[in-house]
């Protein structure tokens, strides 16, 4: 289950890459590997990576995103809850 | 710079997706020279005027960034994020790492980046990396198995689609065994 879509209008996610990087923007789309596209983007640590301070748009590798945080306002709960219902429902049978 | 090797140019068999004539690389800071980036489908390369250059595994980019800040120092390039250590000076170094390598568990981080004198190509050069990137997902992502869709442009959906693919009531159980 990929819950792409129960996104309003995503803005400021942060991101982390295994090097601890946070990124911070809004999400323009996702692949099926989580790869993940971010526009308008900033950098959350920016002492730590000072070249990427004049970065807009960027692409992340899935594999290196540890975790996703999204504003919980932003984010259809009830809805989620219940596709993942019926994902685990459907997987049970 | 001790890594940079002589190679081929890559072409059609690596699936070469862009070639950018007159691109300087930069190396964390330090500048490589002029040369061609080639975004080939199987990795990223650049050659500089004498044929030396370097290859990038996609799997080891980590990310990879449009920046159009004009006050910036290089001006509008291309920024990549790679997750791997490139040697760049003399013995020195060598010796200030073997002090250091007791971090076992921080990450290499080498950042390159990419200024061609077109501007007007960066777009193209971001996307046909996204393109390649999309190519070489790590071996270990098996689980992502019934989404078959394409990317997914946040954008372009208004919200709320429960997308569920249907699967064949006992697909995955066992043959009835005739006693």
């Amino acid at each position: 289950l990929i819950p792409t879509g129960y996104f309003k209008e995503s803005r400021d996610m942060s991101h982390s890459g295994r090097n601890d990087l946070s990124i911070c923007g809004t999400l323009h789309s996702v692949d099926q590997y989580l790869n993940i596209k971010l526009t308008d983007i900033s950098v959350t640590d920016p002492e730590k990576y000072p070249h990427m301070l004049s970065a807009k748009n960027c692409f992340i590798r899935g594999s290196v995103v540890r975790y996703v945080q999204l504003p919980a306002d932003e984010v259809y709960i009830q809805l989620l809850q219940d596709a993942v219902r019926k994902e685990a429902l459907q997987q049970k049978q | 710079m001790s890594f940079l090797k002589s190679f081929p140019p890559p072409g059609p068999s690596e699936g070469l997706l862009r070639q950018q004539p007159d691109t300087e690389a930069v190396l964390n800071g330090k500048g490589l020279g002029t040369g061609t980036l080639y975004i080939a489908e199987s990795r990223l390369s650049w050659l500089d005027g004498s044929g030396l250059g370097f290859s990038l595994e996609y799997p080891t980019i980590s990310l990879h960034a449009l920046s159009r800040d004009r006050s910036d120092c290089l001006g509008e390039h291309l920024y990549v994020m790679v997750n791997a250590k490139f040697e760049e000076e003399s013995k020195e170094s060598v010796a200030d790492e073997e002090e250091e390598d007791s971090d076992d568990d921080v990450e290499p981080i080498t950042e390159f980046r990419f200024v061609p004198s077109d501007k007007s190509a960066l777009e193209a050069m971001f996307t046909a990396m996204c393109e390649c990137q999309a190519l070489h997902p790590d071996p270990e992502d098996e689980d992502s198995d019934d989404y078959d869709e394409e990317e997914y442009d946040v954008e372009a959906h208004d919200g709320m689609e429960v997308d569920t693919t249907p699967t064949v009531a006992g697909q995955f159980e066992d043959a009835d065994v005739d006693h």
